[in-house]
């Protein structure tokens, strides 16, 4: 992509985050999302209980984390911020990595309304063919054990 | 720490008005501006840094015998690398890679990599299940009915007054360093749901305010399975239980030492007060007693701080 932004997010920020690997001159930027921080999302609160906001340790936690990373930091709506970091640099797409929270998918689709998104993928832990089955661990287990020291194997 | 300041990693652009400040005097200053930032956010920085820096030093200090044989106690070798996993400050390919590098023999290693397969096992469900990871998976096996359990925490428990010293000094690490040591959180976690008879959500959502490392995949699907949405069986535990993996100090200052300690019981007993009959979980208990397992052995797939999963018998 040519030009794009990067998008970080709560789970990626390390040097492993293949947006920064992929892009590293190009800017980047985090958002503290508000309605996750105030207790409005699944990813901090029950969607039947009371709203409750996120502690200082947490947010500082981040904070810490993120000094570490080149980011630009901003804070309120995620899709809103972004949006205007791409404008602020002239971008003409994002590029984020991919995670689990689906709460960062629903704000890539909001992004691609506006911008393509491109999401680049992480070295998984193992990589298993087909469905796995999550029932119950001892049976994903049984398959990936397997698959992982695999690895080990090959470099040992 | 005297050199404490704290500079974000250059910017190779300009930084736009309104954006956030990468540049402190000193740990204090940026409590200060987060507060100011975040109002609404309760508390202070924990004592526990982020950043790949202080990642790094945990990382280099993995010792996965020691871990195997030590992690259920309080005081174990456990890792301490959650926060920085669940963050991806650290991917779980890179621990992986560093416990394979520290790995002579396969067998001292395998308890820790056991423990990563449980972060990517949650994880993997969690993307299965999106949002509905705050529903019960399956119906509670305690012979109480959903509506049984408070939806709402009580005071004495949010504010670490309970006064039973083992529950109160988990909350008030829980509160001040937003880590907790595995075992301790099961045992909250159970204290709570089976003792206390509260919603697991509102446990979970308690949790995920404060943790470090908390989100919805190992948090819930952990307390689920202390309540027995996600297990065949309820998990409790006895003070025996808790006063050996605790090396007895929160009982010798405790108050109920001698009288009136809720966990001071055989787990018959506390069986009996804490669950409904429900022929279910008898027939497989009794089958499990018929293995020659028992509560209060260590337990198959016992806990691992890292990773916020409650020990299992499977």
């Amino acid at each position: 992509m040519q030009r794009p932004i990067l998008l970080a997010y709560g789970e990626a920020l390390g040097p492993a985050n293949p947006a920064l690997l992929a892009y590293p001159d190009r800017p980047a930027v985090f958002v503290f999302d508000s309605a996750l921080l105030a207790g409005l999302s699944p990813t901090t609160g029950d969607p039947e209980g009371p709203n409750e906001p996120v502690s200082l340790q947490r947010i500082g936690f981040l904070y810490e984390c993120l000094l570490e990373l080149p980011v630009s930091l901003r804070k309120g709506d995620v899709a809103e911020e972004v949006l205007a970091f791409a404008r602020a640099h002239g971008a003409e797409g994002i590029v984020t990595s991919a995670g689990t929270d689906p709460r960062v998918a629903a704000i890539c689709q909001t992004l691609e309304q506006q911008l393509p998104v491109e999401v680049l993928a992480v070295e998984p832990f193992v990589q298993l063919e087909g469905p796995a089955d999550l029932g119950r661990f001892s049976r994903y287990w049984r398959r990936a054990e397997r698959e992982v020291w695999a690895s080990w194997g090959q470099e040992g | 720490m005297a050199s404490d300041s704290l500079a974000g990693v250059p910017l190779a652009w300009p930084e736009q008005p309104g954006e956030l400040p990468r540049r402190f005097d000193s740990r204090q200053a940026l409590e200060a501006e987060l507060q100011q930032l975040f109002p609404e956010a309760p508390g202070a920085l924990s004592p526990i840094r982020g950043g790949r820096r202080q990642a790094e030093t945990l990382l280099n200090r993995l010792q996965p015998e020691r871990y195997a044989k030590g992690r259920n106690f309080l005081d174990g070798p456990v890792t301490r690398l959650s926060p920085y996993i669940r963050h991806g400050v650290l991917t779980l390919a890179e621990v992986r890679d560093a416990v394979f590098a520290r790995t002579r023999s396969r067998q001292g290693s395998e308890k820790l990599i056991n423990e990563l397969g449980w972060r990517d096992y949650w994880q993997r469900l969690w993307q299965q299940l999106g949002d509905g990871i705050w529903r019960d998976q399956e119906e509670l096996k305690t012979g109480h009915s959903a509506a049984a359990y408070a939806s709402t925490l009580p005071a004495d428990i949010d504010e670490g007054r309970t006064g039973l010293a083992c529950m109160d000094g988990f909350i008030a690490e829980l509160h001040t360093s937003g880590w907790l040591h595995n075992h301790a959180r099961m045992w909250l976690a159970a204290y709570l749901v089976h003792w206390r008879r509260i919603r697991w959500q509102a446990g979970a959502q308690w949790f995920l305010r404060h943790l470090l490392d908390g989100d919805p995949a190992s948090n819930n699907l952990s307390w689920q399975w202390v309540a027995s949405s996600f297990s065949h069986k309820p998990y409790f535990f006895n003070r025996g239980n808790l006063e050996r993996y605790s090396n007895g100090s929160f009982c010798r200052s405790c108050a109920l030492r001698e009288q009136g300690c809720p966990f001071d019981a055989s787990y018959e007993q506390l069986e009996a007060e804490l669950f409904a009959p429900l022929p279910a979980i008898r027939a497989v208990d009794q089958r499990n007693r018929e293995g020659g397992r028992d509560r209060n052995s260590t337990r198959q797939g016992a806990p691992s701080a890292a990773l916020s999963r409650p020990a299992r018998r499977r």
